[in-house]
């Protein structure tokens, strides 16, 4: 944003960072022999990581979701944090202590302005989103703007448009990009996915998702109280709005209150289905597109709906039918597999299977050299430029079918969509939901 | 042969009778979408609606207003409080109305709602506004000048693309990485149209600029492709 706010607590660190090292190397091609005296452990010795090999992050907006996920990056060896920013000055203070107290200093930056810190800072390689998810697609596609690798947090569009431009920004800007659909890289659900994608339960004909058993799909568009605005330092409303439709200032929305409600939300399907899509197309190798049919059903909550992809395939949107959370069942015409959260192993159809499923999985990661683990993928892939496991194409296909999805309950009717145009099949009045008008001056 | 022609009778009136209903049907909602629409319009001419109350009335707008809309919708683009609201109704709207009463607010507005109608017309990809949106390039406020070049980016004619690489050398900051924007999605129309060659410049000013080095990287092999292609 180019809306000014100087809020940061100091210049930038001189220490050297992977991009001064890597910088520094295409400088200098072939002849990088320098006859200065280096710390052992600048150089990755005593355990220590090089510059050129440490990724250096900032925090997005970090609730207790984006802490979770700092917590997870933070004591990767090669990871550092050296800032944060949030509209929210108490958030801003809580994430700056918990980087210091990681790091041993007092060194992290404090931000009000995203685009300020990432503006201003060329040694930040990678930055951690985790804001509402108004701003999930927004901020990404700024940030890869500005030359940044991002790991977003999910549901990480609130329309089909949006979506597609994260796609467009990652793909223009050369940059590195992965949602959180964190189950993709793990054992159980990606062993799952494996027997569904080798044919091992034959014919896979319906999928089955898990949607967030509470909320609705009906969201509101009414405004709480007004509250008088606290002063912009302590929370930028303005900012936390973004592209949203402008309304008054009520504290229970910066606290997490903001669910539930059109302009912020996408609905008891996005909260899961973000995850449970994605998880049940990558089983039937239907991560580049969407489903084509979406039936209506009349319920509050999209509760067994039916979206059936070009091949036949259908996908069945459930809110129970699992031990855990954000689950997903394969049923083939020769086995089925099924997992959710706290299953040390996916439920199978024959115990054949699981023996299969792990050879499956262990081929996976051999000829993916992909790890079990979500956030390490991530910074593998910042490190060797390859596409991550949930890239910018993943999310939109498996955000569009969230996105169809919540159209069709929001219609009340079925609604048909082309993944190939992206728009709904003759149908003006669906397609009016494509994309949102955004508030200036924050438009992308 | 007496069967045959009251089959065909009997098929015609079915489909004479098929056609009729759904005509009935398509004029009731039709009906029903003009009243929906002429009382949200009513909405905004009240003097005593809220704030509240005209959003709402212009966020239903975007679903099922139509041309009727625009000239009671039209002039709140360039009410600071309502400028946002009015483009969210209007700017799905497949109608040339739109565009006019847009490209005005640009001739004539300031601030947010003069950067608000820019990006309109960018998403609606109105060429009419080339002449308009390039002069804004070189705007003294800074947001003015991002959103003109993201729009023309969008509209993605090669007169577009024209002024945006004339701003690219001019520009520094924010409205420098939004002429880079813009360049890329001027480029990636003018290739989807076929029209490689003049794509293929684009990419190649945008690998030779001040643009982020992936940035830079991408448009050089995009560049490349095109020459090849």
């Amino acid at each position: 944003m180019t809306i000014p706010v100087s809020t940061a607590d100091g210049p930038a660190a001189k220490a050297p960072t992977r991009r001064d090292c890597l910088k520094t190397a295409a400088l200098a091609g072939a002849v990088f022999a320098v006859p200065t005296i280096v710390p052992a452990s600048a150089l990755g010795r005593d355990g220590a990581v090089a510059p050129s090999e440490r990724i250096t992050m900032a925090g997005v907006g970090l609730g207790p979701r984006g802490q979770y996920v700092l917590d997870w990056m933070s004591p990767e060896p090669d990871v550092r944090f050296v800032a944060i920013a949030d509209v929210q000055k108490s958030r801003r203070e809580e994430v700056k202590a918990k980087i210091d107290k990681h790091n041993g200093d007092q060194d992290c930056k404090t931000y009000a302005d995203f685009e300020e810190m990432l503006a201003t800072r060329p040694d930040i390689d990678a930055v951690l989103l985790a804001t509402g998810d108004r701003w999930h697609a927004q901020a990404a596609i700024r940030a890869m703007r500005l030359g940044k690798d991002v790991y977003s947090e999910k549901p990480s569009s609130m329309t089909v448009a949006e979506g597609r431009a994260v796609v467009e920004a990652a793909s223009r800007y050369g940059r590195v990009y992965q949602t959180g659909t964190q189950r993709l890289s793990e054992g159980p659900f990606a062993i799952a996915i494996e027997l569904a994608r080798s044919g091992k339960l034959g014919k896979v004909h319906t999928v089955r998702a898990h949607i967030a058993p509470w909320d609705s799909a009906d969201l509101s568009h009414a405004w709480l109280p007004e509250e008088p605005q606290p002063p912009k330092d302590e929370v930028d409303w303005d900012a936390w709005l973004g592209g949203c439709p402008w309304r008054p200032y009520n504290s229970g929305y910066v606290k997490g209150g903001w669910r539930g409600h059109y302009d912020f939300h996408t609905s008891c399907i996005g909260e899961w289905g973000a995850h449970t899509f994605a998880q049940g197309q990558a089983g039937v190798d239907a991560l580049d597109t969407s489903p084509v049919e979406y039936a209506y059903v009349n319920n509050v909550s999209g509760d067994g709906m039916v979206a059936t992809f070009a091949s036949g395939v259908k996908m069945i949107l459930q809110r129970e039918g699992w031990r855990g959370s954000c689950g997903m069942t394969f049923e083939g015409d020769e086995g089925s597999a099924s997992c959710a959260d706290g299953y040390e192993k996916p439920d199978v159809s024959s115990p054949a299977l699981l023996a299969e499923g792990e050879k499956l999985l262990a081929e996976y990661m051999e000829r993916t050299g992909r790890p079990m683990n979500h956030v390490r993928d991530f910074f593998d892939c910042v490190k060797s430029r390859r596409q991550a496991v949930a890239n910018p194409e993943v999310m939109h296909r498996t955000m569009s079918t969230v996105h169809a999805a919540n159209v069709c309950m929001w219609l009340r009717r079925d609604v048909h969509f082309d993944p190939v145009r992206e728009e709904f099949v003759g149908d003006a009045e669906a397609n009016r939901f494509l994309t949102r008008a955004q508030r200036a001056p924050w438009i992308i | 042969m007496k069967t045959q022609v009251a089959v065909m009778a009997g098929a015609a009136l079915l489909a004479a009778s098929s056609s009729a209903r759904a005509q009935k049907a398509s004029q009731t909602a039709g009906n029903r979408r003009r009243k929906g629409q002429d009382e949200l319009i009513e909405v905004l001419q009240k003097p005593e609606a809220t704030r509240k109350e005209k959003a709402d009335a212009l966020r239903v707008l975007a679903q099922v207003g139509d041309r009727a809309c625009v000239p009671a919708v039209a002039p709140l683009l360039r009410d600071e409080e309502a400028a946002d609201m009015a483009r969210y109704a209007l700017e799905p709207i497949p109608d040339p109305a739109v565009d006019d009463a847009l490209r005005a607010v640009v001739a004539e507005a300031q601030g947010r709602p003069l950067i608000g109608a820019i990006a309109s017309l960018g998403v609606r990809r109105d060429v009419k506004a080339v002449p308009a949106l390039s002069a804004k390039l070189a705007d003294a406020d800074p947001q003015v000048a991002v959103a003109a070049a993201k729009a023309l980016g969008s509209i993605g004619t090669l007169p577009a693309a024209n002024a945006l690489r004339d701003a690219l050398g001019k520009s520094q900051a924010a409205p420098h990485a939004a002429a880079v924007e813009g360049l890329f999605r001027a480029a990636e129309s003018l290739a989807a149209l076929g029209r490689h060659a003049e794509a293929a410049e684009v990419y190649e000013a945008l690998a030779h600029s001040a643009a982020p080095e992936g940035a830079k990287e991408v448009a050089a092999k995009r560049a490349e492709e095109l020459r090849k292609a």
